[in-house]
């Protein structure tokens, strides 16, 4: 099974091939908004380059918002001294991660790498908070779309630990 | 062993090129600076008022108009606001600058030099001693008349200033974002969080500081005001332009500890001059309504507006307070407080960001990710 908290394939859709503007479309927190909300989206988002084996977020470090992928791939890792590194997910081109970041400064509960020559787009707290008081309709129709996201993680979450207890509880009674 | 040497001289050499280059960066900066402080004075009041007119400006805008037409109207509903009262203030002002001027010269000038004159030839009989006395002091005037040139020269650059602030201040308000992506577009990945989240921070922090303090002005401005308008309609005027000597107050008040005291003298120095009947008690209501205001202002006033990220030990206050007289005069006095409060958050922001975030490669990132490959 897809991991919930990472894998967000289900709030994926099909991707198009075009501009920032249609890459923003895709990703289910912008995908209500009109036009001409997502052009004051695309004014704020930054558009960074990461090199192969290069860290976009650390574990640890305090969150501040979330990253699109706009070309190229990501490796989501979990580091343990003990344990040694995890992969948790690999997202492709139009996927994204961090955006629990965008609500509290909580840290990072994993790290990016990227995996190949990156092109990545990031959309900040301090801007959405910013869009936030300025912009109240757009910025609560993204805070409502973020809610919706967060929110089927956690039913999906749920849905995990009752399908694991399950298991469980068969191996328990034979 | 001849590897270690050489990276260990290659990194001696680095940082000798790094203490080289900041120790160069502060001797330019020190060359320059005389050359560009006035147009640096003109960018920092112009900042200071993109602070104070963005909430407004987002006000607006979060009311669906354009950014520049928010900030189009903001700049107008201020210059507006300020036209109507320096149009009532400036006369004032002179007025009150005369009559000073008038009564220092009748009470204390005027009578100095009548008693040296009286004195010289009483004493002396000398008629040339009086004569070089007397063209001494013409010397004097003279030089004052030309520090009064030198003060319309200023006026004019502060005409001058008055259109350029606003133009500044106008783009500093639209494209403030602007500056700060193409600002944080050109810091390494590494550190690119960290730069974001500690400008916001020190952005956000010295935003409120500087609001909270011209909040905290205005307020004692308008109590000051309103304790001197009350005493005026008591005693029968016995303090003129009331409104600017309170407002006065309620910036002198941005400077901590001192700034009441400077509030309080101009309205003890008219009411003296102007001489009531009853003066003990008129300048001890004075004194009463300055006491009551100080007490309002830090009771509730400042708790409330003013961020207390800032809060300062008296010492530092008094000493950036005379370090900032010395360096700029009245203005450097009014400023040194806000000016060291900015110093602090954003030291104390560069300090957290440090602690917070890991600059250094994590063992699973860049060199040894690639190299070690992942469990």
């Amino acid at each position: 099974m897809e991991n919930p908290i990472w894998g967000n394939s289900i709030f994926r859709k099909k991707k198009k091939e075009g501009n920032i503007y249609a890459l923003l479309k895709q990703v289910p927190i912008f995908s209500d908004l009109k036009p001409k909300e997502l052009t004051e989206v695309e004014k704020i988002v930054h558009r960074r380059k990461y090199k192969k084996s290069e860290a976009v977020i650390h574990m640890g470090d305090p969150g501040l918002g979330m990253y699109i992928i706009v070309k190229g791939s990501v490796e989501i890792i979990e580091e343990d001294k003990k344990a040694g590194q995890k992969t948790l997910a690999k997202l492709t081109e139009g996927a994204f991660f961090g955006d629990l970041a965008l609500l509290d400064e909580s840290p990072r509960s994993a790290s990016a790498v990227a995996i190949e020559d990156s092109d990545i787009i990031g959309f900040f707290r301090p801007d959405f908070l910013d869009l936030l008081k300025r912009k109240p309709t757009l910025g609560i129709k993204v805070l409502f779309a973020l809610a919706r996201v967060v929110g089927e993680r956690l039913r999906q979450t749920n849905e995990l630990l009752s399908k694991i207890q399950e298991e469980k509880d068969k191996a328990r009674h034979g | 062993m001849d590897n270690y040497a050489y990276q260990l001289y290659s990194q001696l050499l680095k940082t000798f090129w790094r203490i080289f280059l900041i120790i160069l960066s502060i001797a330019f900066v020190m060359f320059v600076f005389p050359f560009v402080k006035d147009v640096l004075i003109i960018f920092i009041i112009a900042w200071l008022l993109s602070i104070l007119l963005s909430p407004l400006v987002d006000f607006f805008e979060s009311k669906g108009l354009g950014r520049s037409w928010a900030i189009l109207i903001v700049m107008i509903l201020i210059l507006t606001l300020l036209v109507l009262s320096f149009s009532q203030i400036i006369p004032g002002i002179i007025r009150t600058v005369e009559s000073l001027t008038s009564k220092l010269q009748s009470n204390i000038i005027t009578d100095f030099s009548v008693k040296i004159e009286n004195f010289f030839e009483k004493n002396f009989n000398n008629a040339e001693l009086a004569r070089n006395v007397t063209a001494k002091l013409n010397d004097i005037g003279v030089k004052l008349l030309g520090s009064l040139g030198a003060f319309f020269k200023s006026v004019g650059s502060f005409l001058a200033s008055i259109i350029i602030i606003p133009f500044i201040t106008f783009f500093l308000i639209k494209d403030s974002r602007r500056f700060k992506r193409a600002m944080i577009s050109k810091v390494p990945n590494r550190y690119f969080e960290l730069s974001l989240n500690i400008l916001h921070k020190i952005e956000n922090q010295v935003g409120n500081y500087i609001q909270g303090q011209a909040m905290d002005a205005l307020i004692v401005g308008i109590l000051s005001t309103v304790g001197l308008f009350i005493i005026n309609l008591v005693f029968d005027g016995p303090i003129p332009y009331f409104f600017f000597i309170g407002m006065l107050a309620g910036v002198a008040n941005l400077i901590p500890y001192l700034g009441p005291i400077v509030g309080a003298v101009p309205a003890l120095t008219l009411a003296i001059l102007n001489n009531p009947p009853n003066l003990g008690i008129v300048l001890l209501w004075i004194v009463i309504v300055f006491v009551i205001v100080q007490v309002i202002d830090n009771a509730i006033v400042s708790p409330l507006v003013v961020s207390k990220s800032v809060n300062m030990h008296p010492v530092i206050v008094v000493t950036v307070v005379i370090i900032g007289g010395n360096i700029a005069g009245a203005m450097g006095m009014l400023f040194a407080v806000p000016f060291t409060g900015i110093i602090k958050v954003t030291s104390s922001q560069i300090i957290w960001g440090l602690k917070n975030y890991r600059l250094r490669p994590s063992p699973i990132t860049e060199e040894s990710y690639s190299l070690e490959g992942k469990s």
